[in-house]
């Protein structure tokens, strides 16, 4: 059988789907109710929701199978899908961890600025100073504002003292 | 006449100095993040969560108010300059805006959408005004079982109504539920789906997945597939004015629009989608000048833009009066309320009525503001557009993670919104709606906590969910509206088929 074009993506996509409500239902089925006399138990929901999540994932992965592909946001019913481009994908998540990792131990400027600058290079920015230029003042105006006018706790990091 | 009396004195507290510059500055945030490119009202809210963590609850509920209508008014903006609504309720603007923009009427088109927006929003804040209080006071008679049907309604006019497959809108109602379950069980202590994560027991908060689904996904959505496709600006002719001629199109269909966008925000009808859609079938039904339709004509902007905003104000009857969120924007407002510990339902106007009549007032105040200050700004929002798209989608991002971070300052919130991310850029690459998803995982505890209260007051008699009337017409509406679709899908083919036998 020939599937269209972009159909294998989406079926790993809603198995994953079906996978999160196995993982619901196993979590749910392997934890011990406290004693405690309750008229609905805490697992009536999960149990309920991973049932209808699994349901609902076989159902489209059938429908899948049979041709009936996802549009992605932004294309026409029918618009060829282009292959996502992983590179960029790539870079914009790996900025979004660096802000992970850096915010508690370098402070919020230091680490909202590697995100910007991440960021900047994922769309295509080639003129990286100028970026860094631009992205220092918009993060200082950002820091400078919310801890100190809307008293919103921002860590200072490596340039407490500076700042 | 005490709803009169309240109302007066709301406008007492909204106009205070401070208010007022609160107000403002709401506006002006409102717009600014609005005008940017696919940016609608409900990120932008939720984006400027932040800034309203230490500011009193009075100045917090005005600011948001005047951000909801000012996002607003800005997305109308990007849709009639540009061609890129930031949310499904501009789609219909940019339709025949962008049209206008491109004959050379781009202030027409925007005169038309700011005014339509602000009479609109009057007529809506003041049937809100008037219409809450006594909503409120039938909403107390209603038990735990009719909320579970109203909430299991909801869920399905969101899911089944929004995008074209029903299918991906249940699923991404189901994954909201999932987020919904994280955490220590209310009523047992239970931790579920925690998978020993001492700052998952808290469960999931939900200003970081709105943020970030919305923001993050975007992000690695466009890096991954539009990062190189730039966007036209349509030069703005002249001033923002209407002639006579334009005056007279418009203010009927800014009427109709209002009397189409408020009873369907009222009732859980899926968002802005459906009534500017209808607003526009109906404009172009009754039109003098069909052949405009098409090819920019003023009713196709003026009837859409205010049965937006009505259906705006018209989501705040039941959000008010019931807590029950009927689009996504909605939902944020009800996470702003309960950062302040104020949980809106039929005892809100008992409990914090200075509070809800102050926001009403401010509704007004910020619709007034907004029209005054827009026309005339509007080359400036326009300038900001000329922002270079890697300078703006890292701008979005820092301030998304701002936020996740500083709820809490803690860094779960980021390792979550970051996860939540990745699922924004995979439900947009395979189609799934995202606003079920959202109201799964703000409802989804609401709902187990009544389904419990109904059960316990039944004494486990599963029977007492549909014993009531109004549950018994909800749940056969809810059946009409799965069904719906399908049914009508089989007549289609029923009909084709047919109409192949035939030829």
């Amino acid at each position: 059988m020939k599937l269209p074009q972009g159909a294998k993506s989406e079926l790993t996509f809603v198995g994953s789907l079906f996978a999160l409500g196995l993982l619901v239902f196993w979590d749910t089925a392997r934890s011990e109710i406290p004693a405690f006399n309750l008229t609905v138990s805490p697992k009536v929901f999960p149990f309920g929701i991973a049932l209808v999540l699994m349901t609902l994932c076989a159902i489209l992965f059938i429908r899948i199978l049979r041709g009936d592909i996802a549009t992605p946001e932004g294309l026409e019913p029918g618009d060829p899908i282009d292959k996502s481009d992983y590179k960029t994908f790539s870079i914009v998540l790996a900025s979004l961890f660096a802000y992970l990792l850096l915010i508690e131990r370098a402070g919020f400027v230091v680490a909202a600025l590697v995100t910007f600058f991440g960021i900047t290079v994922a769309f295509g920015n080639k003129r990286h100073g100028r970026s860094i230029f631009f992205g220092a003042i918009f993060i200082l105006l950002i820091y400078i504002s919310f801890t100190k006018f809307l008293h919103v706790s921002l860590p200072a990091g490596i340039l407490k003292g500076i700042l | 006449m005490s709803s009169f009396n309240s109302l007066l004195d709301g406008f007492a507290s909204a106009l205070s100095i401070s208010n007022l510059g609160f107000g403002l500055l709401g506006t002006f945030l409102g717009t600014l993040v609005g005008v940017l490119p696919g940016i609608g009202p409900a990120l932008a809210i939720a984006l400027l969560l932040p800034i309203t963590y230490t500011v009193s609850p009075a100045s917090a509920l005005i600011m948001f108010a005047a951000i909801y209508y000012g996002a607003m008014y800005g997305g109308s903006t990007t849709s009639i300059l540009l061609n890129t609504p930031g949310e499904s309720g501009s789609v219909m603007t940019a339709l025949e805006g962008n049209k206008m923009a491109r004959n050379g009427r781009a202030g027409a088109a925007l005169a038309t959408a700011a005014i339509g927006s602000f009479v609109a929003g009057t007529i809506a804040t003041a049937i809100l005004a008037f219409t809450a209080p006594s909503i409120a006071d039938l909403a107390i008679k209603v038990g735990a079982a009719d909320y579970v049907a109203l909430m299991l309604l909801a869920f399905t006019t969101v899911s089944s109504l929004l995008g074209s497959s029903q299918i991906r809108g249940f699923i991404s109602l189901a994954v909201g539920l999932v987020l919904g379950l994280v955490g220590a069980d209310l009523q047992s202590g239970l931790a579920r789906l925690t998978f020993g994560n001492q700052a998952a027991i808290e469960g999931i908060e939900t200003v970081p997945v709105i943020v970030a689904i919305f923001a993050l996904g975007e992000a690695l959505y466009i890096a991954s597939r539009f990062k190189e496709e730039g966007w036209r600006i349509l030069p703005m002719k002249g001033k923002a004015l209407m002639s006579r001629e334009d005056w007279k199109r418009s203010w009927m269909p800014w009427l109709r629009g209002t009397a189409i966008g408020f009873p369907l925000g009222v009732i859980p009808a899926g968002g802005s989608e459906v009534p500017t859609f209808l607003s526009y079938a109906v404009e172009k039904n009754l039109t003098k000048h069909p052949e405009e339709f098409g090819h920019g004509a003023i009713e196709g902007v003026a009837g859409p833009e205010a049965a937006n905003n009505a259906n705006a104000a018209g989501a705040l009857v039941p959000l008010l009066a019931l807590g029950l969120p009927t689009s996504a924007t909605a939902a944020v407002i009800l996470v702003a309320f309960q950062t302040y510990q104020i949980q809106p339902g039929p005892t809100l106007f008992l409990t914090n009525g200075a509070l809800i009549w102050t926001l009403i007032a401010s509704l007004f105040i910020g619709n007034t503001l907004l029209l005054v200050l827009n026309l005339p700004l509007v080359r400036l929002w326009v300038q900001l557009l000329k922002v270079p798209r890697p300078y703006l989608f890292a701008g979005i991002v820092i301030f998304a993670l701002l936020g996740s971070y500083a709820l809490n300052t803690s860094t779960f919130d980021v390792q979550v919104a970051i996860a939540i991310g990745v699922v924004g850029f995979l439900f947009r690459r395979y189609g799934m709606p995202i606003t079920p998803l959202i109201l799964g995982l703000i409802l989804g505890p609401n709902l187990e906590l009544q389904f419990r209260r109904a059960l316990q007051i039944s004494a486990g008699d599963y029977g007492t969910l549909y014993a009531t009337p109004l549950s018994k017409v909800l749940y056969i509406v809810l059946f009409v509206v799965i069904l719906g679709p399908t049914l009508w899908g089989l007549r289609k083919k029923i009909a084709n088929r047919k109409g192949h036998v035939t030829k």
